[in-house]
């Protein structure tokens, strides 16, 4: 028998019934609507996430601290004998960041560049005019900021000895010390191309206040990333040493000391994880904002799953109905049946028949549920858009672009399950019609 | 000499009926020529329906042998089977067995699409078989809006669509009324004199001199006529 003919056969049957095919295949209409809205809710949410996520910080980073060597609180109780801590078990290797390790982490495959960053170790107040504030300070052991991945929205992200570099929430921070009650707040001074004053504070061992005073120019602004450098300076690594040493009176030796953070910089998001990894196996301290989205990614997948659970026992529900439909129609067409046999059908061509017509109630159904699927989804997204947009306009932030996404996988998928689903329902009463004995099928009343 | 269209020889078909056998075959010797025009005839129960089954391969028989064109049934897979059934004999059947939902080209061309024949063909072919039958008007009428005879018409046009060299027909004028049944009777007669061998199972007598060859059934065993009509008389 042609697949044609079968194909046009089975439509034939199906919409001679068409009333108790439409009733059964709502079932599946409901079914496979379920699993499209609920999948596409979790892939929604995930999205979701991820975008607010990206806000953490570039992926593509790993911040990488020393390890300070000494004994580690275990929940197993006191570690054992401290013969130099090789054991690991709860006393810790020091493994410090000099130069020599630093080239120990660029020789790892895959990292494009390792840029060793120190914070300020002292009080500081910014001055400009008459405005004042404290920002983050950060020194940067390249010259060139967009390394890490940052651009500037004014100027240029290079520095030059006596230059900085500041994120674009800095000026926002600045405020007028003298100014009165009743008095207009300043706006924030645009600060590109300026000279910002810093003024260093630390106290002698008698508690005097002792100052230092340095000018650095802005030559550039970055643009915004939702991260720290938003809010903070950068200068260069040595100019910052300088005025750490001047805190605390003392030389610092980075290739004695250590640097206190590393930022190393990976070719792709795919290979974080696993130099993060390789860091860790070399006794340091690895950060990446990756770990925590693979988490992330986790959970989402299992909410994936279970949405698409409970759409799947909807659709059980729906292939019970299938199963039954079919076989109250083979009970019907029994002498139908009988003569097809009569006339040259073979057992297979029976077969066929009744598992398409289960097959084609699962597709129709399908069908159905992929369209009423999409359709409420595009209008639970303008309806949640709505509603998320006003919430995030109330708390701050930016508002998520989607609340419910379907990919194109989706709703291919949910078609070829509700058929497949509609299949094996077919499968017991197409069996039992294509096994039945001609003759006692043409004699069934 | 006439050669055998069907052989069979020591047939038997047994049925449990709750907990005794049913014999309704038992030991059934005959030999069938090429192109006859068998009447089997028998009362109730007789077993001559089943015989008719046996021979079209729709059921299968509990013991003895059955060949129909020198091909052994006994013994024949599902599918070699529905093959033979397919392609060499045609049913016709006491309640028409029509598809309601088809029209009447529909239903004759219906036997077509398990053989794969491509739909224009069909339709060419079950149009000029209805117009065989003397049916040519009624291609687009449905089985409900057809008399009995015209839907038994249908019913032979639909036996013929595959060309089969075998007419096997179960008490084809039992659903109609007389004047019907007579022209049906006409009909499987020209069936027969265009080449075709016909084998009948009836109770209706008037079919009996439009046979060439006639058998007589008793209780599953085949009797002489004389055996027949006394037992009739009794």
């Amino acid at each position: 028998m042609k697949l044609l003919d079968i194909v046009r056969l089975i439509l034939g049957n199906l919409n001679r019934r068409i009333g108790r095919v439409a009733l059964t295949a709502v079932g599946v209409v409901i079914g496979t609507a379920a699993v499209v809205i609920l999948v596409s809710l979790a892939i929604g949410l995930q999205k979701n996430a991820n975008e607010q996520l990206y806000g953490i910080g570039d992926l593509t980073q790993i911040q990488v601290s020393p390890t300070y060597g000494g004994q580690v609180m275990m929940a197993s109780g006191m570690g054992g004998g401290g013969g130099g801590g090789s054991s690991g078990s709860g006393v810790q290797q020091t493994a410090l960041l000099t130069n020599p390790a630093l080239d120990g982490l660029r020789a790892i495959s895959g990292v494009v560049a390792v840029i060793p960053r120190d914070y300020l170790m002292s009080s500081l107040t910014l001055k400009f005019h008459r405005l004042e504030s404290g920002s983050n300070v950060i020194g940067i052991g390249t010259d060139d900021l967009g390394q890490l991945g940052l651009e500037a929205s004014q100027g240029v992200v290079s520095l030059a000895r006596g230059t900085i570099v500041i994120g674009p929430m800095v000026a926002a921070n600045f405020y007028d010390p003298n100014q009165r009650p009743g008095q207009a707040t300043p706006a924030a001074p645009d600060l590109y191309d300026q000279n910002l004053t810093f003024v260093l504070i630390k106290y002698d061992q008698n508690g005097n206040e002792i100052r230092k005073t340095m000018t650095y120019k802005v030559v550039g602004v970055l643009a915004q990333t939702q991260g720290e450098s938003d809010w903070s300076i950068y200068l260069r690594l040595d100019e910052l040493k300088a005025m750490n040493e001047w805190a605390m009176g003392r030389r610092i030796n980075y290739n004695k000391d250590g640097y206190s953070q590393v930022i190393v910089k990976v070719d792709s998001v795919d290979h974080v994880l696993d130099i993060t990894n390789q860091i860790t196996a070399l006794g340091y301290q690895a950060y990446t904002p990756q770990s925590f989205v693979q988490g992330i990614n986790n959970f989402y997948l299992i909410l994936q799953i279970i949405f698409g659970g409970v759409g799947a026992i909807a659709l059980l529900v729906a292939a019970i109905g299938i199963a039954n439909t079919m076989a109250m129609a083979i009970l019907e067409r029994t002498r139908e049946i009988g003569l097809m046999k009569a006339v040259g059908a073979t057992n297979r061509d029976v077969l066929s028949i009744f598992l398409g017509e289960a097959a084609g109630i699962g597709f129709l159904g399908g069908l159905g549920g992929v369209l009423i699927g999409w359709l409420a989804g595009q209008g639970i997204n303008v309806i949640a858009l709505v509603y998320l947009a006003q919430q995030s306009a109330s708390q701050g932030g930016t508002p998520p672009s989607v609340a419910v996404s379907t990919p194109v996988w989706l709703p291919i998928f949910a078609l070829v399950f509700a058929t497949l689903i509609g299949l094996i329902s077919g499968l017991y009463p197409a069996l039992r019609a294509a096994t039945l004995v001609p003759v006692q099928a043409l004699k069934y009343e | 000499m006439e050669t055998s269209l069907i052989q069979i020889s020591n047939l038997t078909k047994h049925f449990q009926m709750g907990g005794t056998t049913v014999r309704a075959l038992d030991g059934v010797d005959l030999d069938i020529p090429q192109q006859s025009f068998t009447v089997v005839m028998g009362p109730s129960g007789s077993g001559k329906s089943t015989l008719l089954y046996l021979i079209g391969g729709l059921d299968r028989p509990t013991g003895g042998q059955i060949s129909v064109n020198g091909e052994r049934l006994d013994g024949m897979d599902e599918n070699k089977l529905a093959l033979f059934r397919r392609h060499a004999v045609g049913f016709i059947f006491q309640s028409f067995n029509l598809i309601q939902s088809m029209n009447a080209e529909e239903n004759v061309g219906f036997p077509m699409q398990f053989s794969g024949i491509p739909p224009k063909e069909r339709k060419r072919r079950s149009k000029e078989l209805l117009e065989q039958v003397g049916l040519a008007d009624r291609g687009r009428h449905k089985p409900g809006e057809l008399s009995g005879g015209q839907q038994q018409r249908v019913a032979a046009a639909r036996a013929l669509v595959n060309n089969p060299g075998l007419i096997l027909a179960d008490e084809p004028t039992g659903n109609l009324d007389s004047a019907s049944g007579v022209g049906i009777m006409q009909l499987l007669s020209d069936l027969h004199h265009s080449g075709r061998a016909v084998l009948v199972v009836t109770h209706d007598a008037r079919m009996v001199r439009f046979a060439t060859h006639k058998v007589f059934l008793l209780d599953g065993k085949i009797v002489s006529e004389d055996q027949y009509h006394r037992a009739s008389l009794e």
